[in-house]
């Protein structure tokens, strides 16, 4: 099939890529959703952002109660603990319903450091410490002992560490196992962490509560009794956990974490360690919380377990919930709404009715007390949030229109895909040995073979295709050569290594990529986000790197986009001028392109493509078929599975076919075409029998 | 020690009914059903005050003979009825219209509708707990320096055929084979035939009416009812059916037992303010080493 000519130059591609139509995606919504909009550009978030910083950093000037800077002040630890657990139920998808076990765990490491409640008898091993600061030598009436001093601004990253490692300690035995037990355990651990802390009142004063924790100490200033300075020292903490949470979640890290919670297995097959990435997020999630109670404990001077109960825990939830999981913003929102609704607006409000009610004579209304009701708002606000509006208040991300009439019928081009273009990996392949050889590989489910014995090889620079009538056992195959399910017996060699039974992600690093028969996309993340994911496996930042956009970090993230838009290029203008849709708002056949598109930033030397024609017209399948071939030109070499023979025998230069697990025949298209056992496995006996006939007729 | 098994074994059958709920809404359609906790605390009210409004007030009124079976029976029926349509309820407004959503909204609405199920009572029934009406007379038999009382044998009684008559209604009818094929494969169900809705609706009710009975029975053999008491079952219940195999009937019931036993003899052997931790752990333990639990065949990990 030749190459069809493009009725656009490249410059046409330029301008859809850079242009108008690409980026400026048109969005059709009323006055608040263009304020919205505006405020998510830049010149609106260099207007609002100084705008707000202003605001609260004169808030405890304008207003000058006592009880409303406390509140305010309340309201933003919660704000910067609901940001930690965002990182968890948000950005990952684990429901963690023990979060406040965290901050109890950050509250009591600073509270018991730095309280008169462990003292234990002073010896010359505590000198060195007294020197440095951390402990004070006291002489009272039960002796000489020590008195724990350290510092908080040396608790604050200590309890965050020190959270942050019971979250890996009580992540690591469940986040293996599927997101429903992880939500049983952390309720669990939610429980007995209060529990522990009242039945160790040597360590926290049991239920009566730690007592004369130290406030923070700053040279030539004194915290006092005073909330302002709590106010600020608030402030600061919360800046700087959105900062983080919004430089994570834009980052590769943040990425891989939405991954995991839009689709797991994908996740890992597109090279990302699930495990260690929860464990992560976990980790971080608790860190947050661990800082928050350091910073609450040294605010109240004391520490209870009654502070840090189930129901801290679903109020963090319904902020989370109302705010919009994963949304930053709508998360710090919602914290600060619902603890100023708690502390300032419900007792308002029932002060005006007993006022109402002693003025009018009915009774009943004195007894009302709606900050009694508040949990029940809550549990209603978590219903009604599921129900009627899933993405929050202020949702992570939104829609965007569908492309004009115009953009969506442009005519597809596929002159970009000359063979001069750059190979899509630079590694060396040994073309002298097969690039992937499968040997008497086999595996049953129950009493059933699903692949026995088969042998299969893939020389390097061909496209290989895998047919077989449905239920003989090529997905299987494949799922067996991904590692998303262990052979029983065989070998998978890769350039001659041994890779069998490795896990997904291991195989994507080692160069084996694929995708799904029936489409995995990350539905709620962009296209563009999409084709980004799939070059985790070749990325290198880390949280580091994420947060503080080292130089390198930066040039790793350029090199990646540059990267995205060089692929999805592969595909004319099919993906990119959609690129910033969510996954799911495309069609069927450009959820199959961006597929492939995701597992070529893996930078494969093997694809392994399931059905990728299925479900396309005839124009789609040939225009397919023909960057498949391409694909070869750059150096991939494709395993493909494939039902619509013509596209077989238009790229395969081997085909293998699959009966009941068996390898029947293995050749040329058009050998198979003509072997016997095929016409059986396909047609039955009968057929086979009038196939035969006719042939000795003729 | 034999003391301790006795104990153990009346809040084990609790458990045991509890956990039901949970394995049989796990086992249809795969979701940690959190409004069991507080169905089964309402249940507990619920039988409460209807003995409260036929009389019954504290331990002040004994019946004996049949009128004790026949309040008994009265007041476990309705309460399970009550329960079981609560049940259908939470089924119908909130969860249904969640069904095939992915990731956490089913289960985070059904945490909402536990929190205001709590906090209904909470706001309707006071915080302090209530006394709970107990018709039984204290008759009880002393073998050494053992006792069993008359109000044990009747808990293992009403725990035990409800058990059996659970059995009957999975294995010998219709909708119980229907609940069988649906929890195997959901979709091949609904091709064979079955009313995918009606067997998961069916399920609710099951569940949540034996948990109306655990919180009846809750009520007999504590003499007390408070709006916390979901919470704590409720974990205890969940960990017996994960340590039975959840998704397995008999599982659950061995789990609740197990637990049961564990709770009062584990309490007696260290100290009962470390019970929740020692059944914490042991959640753990079971998901970490046995995921599939004592009975069960799928393990909760990830395909």
């Amino acid at each position: 099939m030749a190459d069809a000519p493009s009725p656009e130059t490249p410059g046409d591609l330029e301008l859809l890529t850079r242009g108008k139509t690409g980026l400026a995606v048109a969005r059709q919504r009323g006055p608040f959703g263009r304020a919205i909009d505006y405020l998510e550009t830049r010149t609106g978030q260099l207007i609002l952002i100084p705008l707000l910083f202003a605001f609260a950093m004169l808030f405890p000037i304008i207003d000058r109660n006592e009880g409303h800077i406390d509140a305010v002040t309340n309201a933003m630890s919660f704000a910067v603990l609901a940001l930690g657990l965002n990182v968890v139920v948000g950005f990952t998808g684990l429901l963690d319903l023990g979060y406040a076990a965290f901050f109890a765990i950050g509250a009591y490491t600073y509270g018991v450091f730095s309280s008169y409640q462990v003292h234990p008898a002073w010896s010359s091993f505590w000198e060195p410490f007294a020197a440095l600061g951390l402990v004070e030598h006291l002489t009272g009436v039960s002796g000489d002992v020590v008195h724990f001093t350290v510092s908080f601004w040396l608790m604050l990253p200590i309890s965050a560490i020190v959270a942050a490692f019971f979250g890996v300690l009580f992540g690591a035995p469940t986040l293996r196992l599927k997101g429903d037990y992880l939500a049983i355990v952390t309720l669990g651990f939610g429980e007995i962490v209060p529990i522990v802390a009242r039945n160790t009142p040597y360590l926290t004063n049991g239920a009566m509560g730690l007592n004369g924790v130290s406030t923070p100490q700053l040279p030539g200033f004194s915290f006092g009794i005073s909330t302002t300075p709590y106010y600020y020292l608030g402030l600061a903490l919360l800046i700087g956990l959105i900062f983080i949470s919004r430089r994570l979640k834009d980052s590769r890290v943040g990425r891989a974490w939405l991954a995991i919670r839009e689709d797991e297995i994908a996740a890992e097959a597109m090279g990302i360690n699930r495990t260690r990435l929860k464990l992560l997020a976990f980790a971080i999630g608790a860190g947050f919380a661990g800082a928050t109670g350091t910073f609450y404990v040294a605010k109240l001077q004391t520490a209870t377990p009654e502070m840090f109960g189930f129901n801290v825990s679903v109020m963090l939830l319904v902020i989370i919930v109302l705010g919009g999981m994963g949304s930053v913003a709508g998360v710090v929102l919602a914290a600060i709404f619902l603890q100023l609704l708690q502390s300032w607006f419900l007792q308002d409000l029932t002060v005006w009715i007993h006022a109402f009610g002693k003025m009018t004579g009915m009774a009943f209304l004195l007894k009302v007390d709606l900050l009694q009701g508040i949990d029940l708002i809550f549990g209603i606000i978590l219903v009604s949030m599921m129900l009627f509006r899933r993405q929050g208040l202020i949702p992570e991300r939104r829609d965007v229109t569908a492309l004009s009439h115009a953009e969506q019928t442009a005519v597809p081009t596929r002159g970009e895909m000359a063979a001069a273009l750059p190979a899509l990996h630079n590694r060396v392949i040994d073309t002298s040995k097969p690039l992937l050889e499968i040997k008497g590989l086999a595996k049953s489910f129950g009493g059933i073979k699903a692949v026995r014995g088969v042998d299969l090889t893939v020389e390097p620079g061909t496209v290989v295709a895998v047919i077989g009538p449905n239920g003989s056992g090529k997905t299987t195959l494949f799922n067996l050569v991904t590692g998303l399910t262990r052979p029983d017996s065989g070998k998978v060699l890769l350039a001659g290594e041994d890779v069998t039974g490795l896990s997904p992600d291991k195989l994507v690093a080692k160069g084996i990529a694929r995708t799904f028969q029936n489409l995995r996309v990350f539905p709620n993340l962009t296209l563009f986000e999409n084709a980004l994911i799939g070059g985790h496996s070749r990325t290198r930042n880390g949280v580091i790197g994420a947060v503080l956009h080292t130089p390198a970090a930066r040039r790793e993230e350029a090199a990646a986009r540059d990267k995205v838009m060089d692929t999805l290029r592969i595909f004319g203008n099919r993906l990119i001028p959609r690129r910033l849709h969510q996954a799911r708002t495309l069609s069927y056949a450009n959820r199959r392109r961006l597929e492939i598109a995701r597992a070529l930033m893996a930078e494969p030397l093997l694809l392994l493509l399931d059905e990728p024609t299925a479900g396309m017209n005839q124009t789609e399948t040939l225009e397919l078929t023909e960057q498949i071939r391409g694909l070869r030109a750059r150096g991939v070499s494709v395993l493909m599975i494939e039902h619509k023979l013509n596209v077989v025998n238009e790229i395969a230069d081997k085909v293998i076919v699959l009966d009941h697990g068996d390898k029947i025949a293995e050749g040329l298209p058009a050998e198979i075409q003509k072997n016997k056992e095929v016409l059986r496995a396909y047609l039955g006996r009968a057929a086979t029998a009038a196939h035969e006939a006719a042939a000795a007729a003729s | 020690m034999i003391q301790q098994v006795i104990n153990g074994l009346s809040i084990g059958a609790m458990y045991a009914l509890l956990a039901l709920g949970f394995t049989m809404v796990y086992g249809i359609i795969e979701l940690i059903n959190f409004s069991h906790f507080n169905i089964f605390m309402v249940g507990t009210f619920i039988s409460m005050l209807l003995l409260q409004a036929m009389g019954f007030n504290g331990q002040s009124t004994l019946l004996y003979g049949l009128p004790l079976v026949g309040v008994l029976t009265f007041a476990l029926l309705v309460t399970m009825l009550a329960t079981g349509l609560l049940g259908v309820v939470i089924e119908r407004l909130a969860l249904r219209p969640l069904r095939g959503v992915p990731g956490t909204a089913p289960m985070i609405t059904t945490i909402g509708v536990s929190y205001i199920l709590y906090n209904i009572v909470l706001l309707t029934q006071g915080g302090t707990a209530k006394n709970f009406p107990n018709p039984m007379p204290p008759y009880h038999w002393d073998f050494g320096n053992v006792t069993l009382k008359l109000r044990e044998v009747l808990l293992w009684g009403i725990a035990l055929l409800l058990m059996v008559a659970l059995q009957l209604f999975v294995h010998r009818t219709k909708l119980g084979k229907a609940m069988q094929a649906t929890a195997q494969d959901q979709e091949a169900a609904r091709m064979v035939g079955v009313d995918v809705d009606r067997v998961i609706v069916t399920t609710f009710f099951v569940g949540s009416a034996l948990a109306g009975a655990a919180g009846f029975i809750f009520g007999l053999y504590y003499n007390y009812a408070n709006y916390q008491i979901g919470y704590t079952a409720g974990l205890r219940a969940f960990t017996a059916a994960v340590l039975g195999g959840i998704g397995s009937i008999p599982g659950a019931m061995l789990g609740g037992v197990l637990i049961g036993l564990i709770e009062s003899i584990g309490g007696q052997l260290i100290a009962v303010r470390w019970t929740d931790v020692i059944i914490f752990s042991l959640l753990v333990l079971v998901l970490v080493f046995r995921p599939s639990g004592l009975l069960g065949t799928a393990g909760p990990t990830k395909s």
